[in-house]
C-alpha cells in the first residue's frame, strides 16, 4: 500500500512551488514552466533537506515584492563573511537553474555594449542595488525580529 | 592478529603502484624495454556523465538536459563559496577524488588536499600547464637541468605540448619536440596585444607576458585529436586534445608484457632477498593480496606514496617535509575588452602566461596563468558577489567578458612547520604554516604584479587566498638527496634503505619553484624509468 503524503509534507511542496514560481518570476520576470519549477524542487530536496526554516525566505514566498530588498539586503550582510544566508542560497539555486535551460540563455549569456551603453547598464543597475539594499536591510531587520 | 594475504599472479619484473601521471611515464620506458609491468591502482573511472559534442554555446542554447552535467544530477556543482582544493570541479571532474578521504583520511587543521585514487589520477582535472623546469628551478636538486632535457622531450613527444617561441622562452625552458601554440581568447589577445606595445616598460618593472605552455593538442597525436575550441575543458575530454595520464594507460594496456589490476590500493612493502612483496587491498572485495615483483616503482601521487613509505619501513611517529605551492587567485578586470564581444571558439585553459622576473631567468621567478572567465558559468561568480541576483547577472553579463582570473603560483621550501606524520599504520597526520618572511614575500610579489598588470590595462578587483593546500602541487616528503638519510631518495629515485624500491612522483622534488610540477614530474619519472628497465 503506498503512502499518501501527509499535510505537513504536502504543504512544504506547495510552498516550494510558490518559491520556485516567485524567485523565476524575479530573476527572469515570467513563469517558470513546469519541468524548471520540479527542478527547483528536486534541488532544494537535495541541498536544502536539512535547514532550519528562515524568516526571510518565508517573508519572501509570501511578499514577493520584497524579493529584491531582502536579496540585496541578505547580500550587503553576507560581506561579513561566514555561510550564506539561506535565501541568497536557494536564489543561486534557481539563478543556476534558470543559467542551464536554453529558453534563458538570452538572459544570461555575456553581452557586449558600446562603452556609454554599458556604463548607463552598469549605473542603472548600481543604483537600483543600492536603493535595495538600503530598503532592505531596515526590512530585514523588521522580518528577523518578527520571526 | 596479523590478516594473512593472498599470493596473487606470477613474480612479475615491475610492479608500478599508481596509474597517474608520473607512474605511467615511468611505466612506459620499463613496457618499452619489454619488461613485464603490473600497475597497481584503485583506478576509479568516471562513468556518470558523458556529454554530447559540440560547443558550450551551442550546447546552451540547443540541449534540454544541460542541467545534467553542468549542475550535477544531485546539484553537487552547486556549491557555496567554498574555496581550496577541489573546489572548481565541475560534476564531470569530481570523480577524481572520490573515495580518496574514505579510503585514505587524513588529519589536519591546516592542509586539505585534494588526492586521488581514480585511474589517471589528480592530472584527470588538471589545468594542463606544462613549462619546464629551467637551471634556476633545480638549486637543491641532485640532478640538473641538461639531464632532464632529453626526458622532456620524450615526453613532450608523447603526451603533446603546445607553445611559442616568445619572451617566455628564457623562463619556459627549450623544447623541440613543441606543437604550435594554440589559439588566444579575445580577452587573451588584447592584453598581449597592449604588451606588444608597451614591452619595454612593463620588462623594465620585471614583468613578462606570453602564451604558456599547455598539454592540449594542436595537431593530432597518436590516436588523440587537436583542440577543437569547443570551450568544454573543464567538462570533459572531446577529442582526447588536453592531455589525461589514462590516454598513457590505455595505450599501455596494447602491450603484452603490460597487466592493469584496478580495484587495488596499495598497503605496503617489504623486501625478501631479491623479491619485493607488496601488499594490495582489493576495495571490491576487501581482499588482502600480495604480488611480488624484483622492482616496484612508486608514484601513487605525493601524499599517497609518503603514506605507503612510511607504513612500509614502520616509519611511525617519524616527521618527514611536505612542500607546496601557495597559490594567490587575482580577479583582475581586463580594461583593454571592456564592452567588446568575444568569440565562443576558444579553449578554456590558460590563455596567456606571466612571469614576474625582476632578476632575470638566472634568478628564481615567479610564473603565473591568465584564465577568460567562461566556461564555468556566471552563477559561480555570483556566489562571490554581494550583489542581488538580478542586477548582479546583468552586471556580471556585461563585464565578464573582461574579467580575467590569475593564479600566481609561489615557490616553496622546506620548514619545521610544514611536515607529514604517520600516527600509527593508517593515520596520516599534514600541518602545514607559512613563515611571516614566507608570507611578506608572497605579499610582496602580489602587490609588484598588480602594479605592473595596470600598464597592460589589467586592474586587480580582489585577491584570495584559497587555502595551503588549494594548488594540488604536493612534494618533497622524501627528497632526492646526495647524502645517505633515511627517508631520502637517491639520484636515481631509489628510497634509501631499499634495493629495489624507487620512487617517481613530487615526492621526491626536495623544492617547489614557482611553476607547475606536472611535465618535471613526467619527465623525472621517464628518466627514473628508463634507468629502472636497464637495472633490471
Amino acid at each position: 500500500m503506498r503512502d499518501e503524503p501527509t499535510d505537513d509534507l504536502r504543504a512544504d511542496a506547495d510552498d516550494l512551488r510558490t518559491e520556485a514560481l516567485v524567485f523565476g518570476r524575479y530573476l527572469v520576470g515570467r513563469d517558470l514552466n513546469e519541468a524548471l519549477i520540479e527542478r527547483y524542487c528536486r534541488a532544494n530536496e537535495e541541498l536544502f533537506a536539512h535547514e532550519a526554516p528562515d524568516a526571510a525566505v518565508e517573508y519572501a514566498r509570501r511578499h514577493p515584492w520584497a524579493i529584491p530588498m531582502l536579496d540585496a539586503a541578505e547580500g550587503v550582510a553576507g560581506m561579513r563573511g561566514g555561510e550564506p544566508a539561506l535565501l541568497r542560497k536557494k536564489l543561486l539555486v534557481m539563478t543556476a537553474i534558470v543559467e542551464t535551460t536554453p529558453e534563458y540563455v538570452a538572459q544570461t549569456e555575456p553581452r557586449s555594449a558600446s562603452l556609454p551603453a554599458l556604463a548607463v547598464k552598469l549605473g542603472v543597475a548600481g543604483a537600483r542595488t543600492a536603493l535595495h539594499a538600503a530598503a532592505g536591510l531596515a526590512l530585514l531587520a523588521v522580518v528577523k525580529r518578527r520571526g | 592478529m596479523t590478516e594473512l594475504a593472498e599470493v596473487v599472479g606470477d613474480l612479475a619484473d615491475v610492479i608500478v603502484v599508481g596509474s597517474g601521471a608520473s607512474a605511467v611515464n615511468a611505466a612506459v620506458p620499463i613496457v618499452e624495454a619489454g619488461r613485464g609491468v603490473r600497475m597497481l591502482d584503485v583506478g576509479i573511472r568516471e562513468e556518470r556523465y558523458k556529454l554530447p559534442d559540440g560547443p558550450l554555446g551551442e550546447l546552451r542554447r540547443t540541449d534540454h538536459e544541460q542541467h545534467r552535467y553542468l549542475l550535477g544530477e544531485h546539484f553537487e556543482g552547486i556549491g557555496w563559496g567554498h574555496m581550496g582544493a577541489g573546489a572548481q570541479l565541475t560534476p564531470p571532474r569530481q570523480f577524481i577524488n572520490r573515495d580518496a578521504d574514505r579510503l585514505q583520511p587524513i588529519q589536519s587543521a591546516s592542509f586539505f588536499p585534494l588526492h586521488s585514487l581514480a585511474e589517471g589520477g589528480l592530472a584527470g582535472a588538471w589545468g594542463a600547464g606544462a613549462p619546464c623546469f629551467v637551471q634556476a628551478d633545480f638549486e637543491g636538486f641532485p640532478v640538473e637541468y641538461r639531464e632532464l632535457v632529453p626526458h622532456y622531450e620524450a615526453v613532450a613527444a608523447r603526451i603533446g605540448i603546445n607553445g611559442e617561441h616568445d619572451d617566455l622562452w628564457p623562463f619556459l625552458g627549450e623544447l623541440n619536440a613543441l606543437q604550435p601554440a594554440a589559439n588566444v581568447d579575445d580577452n587573451g589577445r588584447t592584453i598581449l596585444a597592449r604588451y606588444a606595445k608597451a614591452r619595454d616598460a612593463v620588462n623594465r618593472r620585471g614583468l613578462y607576458l606570453g602564451h604558456p605552455r599547455l598539454a592540449m593538442l594542436t595537431e593530432p597525436l597518436r590516436g588523440r585529436e587537436p583542440t577543437k575550441y569547443w570551450d568544454l575543458d573543464f567538462w570533459s575530454d572531446a577529442g582526447r586534445s588536453v592531455y589525461r595520464p589514462r590516454w598513457t594507460v590505455d595505450e599501455l594496456r596494447a602491450h603484452s608484457n603490460f597487466e592493469f589490476r584496478a580495484n587495488k590500493l596499495v598497503v605496503s612493502f617489504v623486501e625478501r632477498d631479491d623479491v619485493v612483496e607488496v601488499k594490495a587491498r582489493d576495495v571490491a572485495t576487501g581482499t588482502l593480496e600480495l604480488h611480488r615483483a624484483r622492482q616496484v616503482v612508486i608514484g601513487a601521487g605525493t601524499i599517497g606514496t609518503t603514506r605507503i613509505v612510511l607504513r612500509s619501513l614502520e616509519a611511525f611517529g617519524k616527521r618527514v617535509p611536505i612542500v607546496c605551492n601557495p597559490h594567490t587567485y587575482m580577479a583582475l578586470l581586463n580594461a583593454n575588452q571592456l564592452g567588446k564581444p568575444i568569440d565562443e571558439t576558444r579553449h578554456s585553459l590558460s590563455q596567456v602566461c606571466l612571469v614576474h622576473a625582476p632578476a632575470g631567468p638566472e634568478r628564481p621567478f615567479t610564473v603565473g596563468h591568465m584564465y577568460s572567465y567562461r566556461s564555468l558559468l556566471l552563477f559561480r561568480l555570483m556566489k562571490d558577489a554581494p550583489l542581488p541576483h538580478r542586477e548582479g547577472l546583468e552586471i556580471l553579463r556585461h563585464l565578464s567578458p573582461s574579467f580575467v582570473v590569475l593564479i600566481l603560483q609561489h615557490a616553496d621550501a622546506p620548514t619545521a612547520a610544514k611536515y607529514c606524520e604517520l600516527e600509527g599504520p593508517d593515520k596520516l597526520t599534514i600541518e602545514y604554516a607559512l613563515s611571516r618572511a614566507e608570507q611578506d614575500r608572497i605579499d610582496d610579489i602580489e602587490a609588484d604584479v598588480s602594479a605592473s598588470l595596470r600598464r597592460v590595462r589589467c586592474i586587480k578587483m580582489r585577491t584570495v587566498r584559497p587555502g595551503h593546500a588549494a594548488s594540488a602541487h604536493f612534494a618533497g616528503t622524501l627528497p632526492m638527496s646526495t647524502r645517505d638519510e633515511p627517508l631520502t631518495t637517491d639520484r636515481d629515485g631509489r628510497l634509501r634503505g631499499t634495493k629495489h624500491v624507487y620512487v617517481v612522483d613530487g615526492s621526491v622534488f626536495p623544492t617547489l619553484p614557482s611553476k607547475g610540477l606536472t611535465f618535471t614530474m613526467m619527465a623525472n619519472a621517464n628518466r627514473i624509468g628508463v634507468g629502472v628497465a636497464r637495472d633490471s
